[in-house]
């Protein structure tokens, strides 16, 4: 019996530590983000004691913030509305129609999944330079569609072949054409696929630095972590600030968390082939 | 009325004109802005291509001079396969630890579940910084955890330091994908019969006994798949890097990807073609990679959870 209470203490005691290792440096940002920079000075790891949320404001009215934020929402949404259609048009026609090349495009498709970014990007800068979408926000979006394209496909392509063929003899009886049986069968039927993809492909894009570091240098266009690199490199001692503005990066994510947190975790998962 | 034709299969009799109608913004979307530059980019590699657009061909050049006589190329390399190979271990043997912990029901399992995976989602600039502070040498968690502990000889700046830049990097890179193997192990975990793990219970076996003998074997699928994942996530490693080190110091944190964009986007040389080049071999050892690490395992099925 005393075997099994001190296990049990050490067990607990090891997951507290995990935990307090886990949240510590966030929960640290966030106290950090609502202290001044010499209130942190001065007691780096203190709660603070006035919470200013001004900072908040700060953040967003005296630097770039707000236009950085606005650009990443713009191009997330745009990205992952269009990924989400066009992928799931094309995951649709490889699932259930039969036509010569079908396993050729698909295999072609699934296999730039494990591609690294590195054979593209030096490639994608020089095209983009080429066709005037070279520091463009449509430019970047187009990218980001390109490059969740081939997971979104992969992953709605493997739940549409699942959707029973009942449902589609009934449509074909109904009389239903090509599109119609799309829009009232695959989709509906398929909508926690698509869900599942659209967060999946929202967190990607969302935290995305690499594609958007090569493609963008205007400071009106960054992205949110353009954004904090930039800021980081303007405000070096302004530790305070940073920390605000990582929480501005955060806080939207955090938020769709809270709210979807088994999908979204569901979603993450799905994506574990990438 | 439902002939066998339409038993037999899943396929909707269509024209060609609908296929057509749906795979094509797909396929330009692909052509466009994946096959394309993929091709241009082994084009690149057989020229030296300046700014200013002039062009030369220079034939396999660039490849002798990336595999010959490139040392920051070679540190590159041994850097990449090192956190490949290391980190891959941490993440998926943490992550099944917590995994079991949940499983065996501790209590405020979810809490623990949605916190563990938190960092999951934390943008990977925002872990980069956050981290930088914590290993900064005045103020930084680890260096005042160590002073706190009595041990003032071990602090350092632990990114400024070449013998520690990189192993600190690997665990503020494991930090964030801890959780994230935890909740496909315990997804694996949750299909399991209970049968075998309630027997186990019942013969009284150590909890280690239980973890070698009965679940590693019974998740070795699943914990192959996440340590292959885990291994070729971290051939690509890139944000982490710039943003905290960008390589330094003395190259002790340079990764291919790192090297291919100073070589291509910061150097003031600036050709393209030697970085394509190095971009075309890391692709090839990629490729290999997995091709090889899939073949090791014989996985068949997709990867699905």
């Amino acid at each position: 019996m005393a075997r099994n209470w001190l296990g049990r203490a050490a067990l607990t005691s090891a997951l507290v530590l995990y935990t307090v290792y886990a949240a510590g440096p966030f929960v640290w940002v966030a106290s950090m983000s609502l202290k001044t920079t010499p209130e942190i000075m001065a007691a780096p790891y203190g709660l603070p004691r006035t919470l200013h949320w001004e900072k908040y404001i700060e953040a967003w009215t005296n630097s770039n913030y707000g236009v950085y934020f606005w650009n990443s929402v713009i191009v997330c949404a745009a990205a992952v509305v269009i990924v989400t259609i066009v992928g799931a048009m094309a995951a649709h026609a490889l699932a259930r129609y039969r036509f010569r090349g079908r396993r050729f495009i698909g295999a072609a498709i699934f296999s730039t999944i494990i591609f690294p970014p590195q054979i593209t990007i030096i490639a994608l800068f020089q095209i983009m330079v080429e066709y005037n979408l070279y520091d463009s926000l449509t430019g970047l979006t187009l990218v980001y569609v390109a490059v969740q394209l081939p997971l979104t496909v992969y992953l709605l392509e493997a739940f549409f072949a699942r959707i029973p063929e009942v449902l589609y003899e009934a449509a074909r009886i109904d009389g239903y054409g090509g599109l119609e049986v799309f829009w009232k069968i695959t989709l509906p039927v398929g909508f926690p696929a698509i869900a599942t993809t659209i967060i999946l492909n929202f967190i990607y894009l969302w935290n995305d630095f690499l594609y958007a570091v090569v493609l963008i240098s205007d400071d009106q266009k960054r992205t949110l972590p353009l954004g904090i690199q930039k800021f980081m490199g303007d405000q070096m001692e302004d530790i305070g600030m940073i920390a605000t503005a990582m929480m501005i990066a955060v806080i939207p994510v955090v938020v769709f968390y809270a709210f979807f947190s088994e999908r979204l975790i569901q979603g993450m998962t799905a994506g574990a082939v990438k | 009325m439902a002939g066998k034709a339409f038993r037999s299969g899943r396929w909707l009799a269509g024209a060609r004109l609908e296929i057509a109608v749906f795979l094509a913004p797909a396929l330009v979307l692909f052509i466009g802005f994946t096959a394309y530059p993929v091709a241009r980019t082994f084009y690149n590699s057989l020229f030296e291509i300046r700014p200013n657009g002039g062009e030369s061909f220079v034939g396999l050049r660039n490849f002798s001079e990336v595999l010959l006589s490139d040392n920051t190329f070679r540190r590159a390399v041994f850097n990449t396969l090192l956190w490949s190979a290391l980190e891959p271990f941490i993440d998926v043997g943490l992550g099944l630890l917590l995994a079991l912990a949940l499983y065996a029901k501790v209590p405020f399992a979810r809490f623990f579940r949605i916190v563990w995976f938190t960092p999951v989602l934390i943008a990977t600039v925002v872990v980069a910084i956050l981290w930088s502070w914590i290993y900064n040498f005045d103020w930084g968690a680890l260096n005042l955890l160590l002073r706190a502990l009595g041990l003032e000889s071990w602090t350092r700046a632990w990114l400024g330091d070449p013998e520690t830049a990189l192993p600190a990097l690997i665990i503020a890179d494991s930090w964030k994908w801890v959780g994230f193997n935890m909740v496909v192990c315990l997804a694996a975990l949750h299909s399991l019969p209970t049968e075998v793990l309630e027997a186990a219970e019942l013969d009284d076996c150590g909890w280690w006994a239980k973890l070698v003998h009965i679940v590693v074997p019974m998740l070795r699928t699943t914990l192959l798949n996440l340590l292959v994942l885990a291994f070729i996530s971290r051939m690509k490693v890139f944000d982490l890097v710039w943003i905290t080190t960008r390589g330094g110091p003395l190259w002790s944190t340079e990764t291919a990807s790192t090297y291919i964009y100073k070589r291509a986007f910061e150097w003031r040389s600036f050709d393209l073609g030697y970085p394509s080049a190095i971009a075309v071999i890391w692709f090839l050892v990629v490729i290999a990679a997995v091709i090889g690490l899939t073949a090791l395992l014989r996985q068949r099925e997709r990867l699905e959870f």
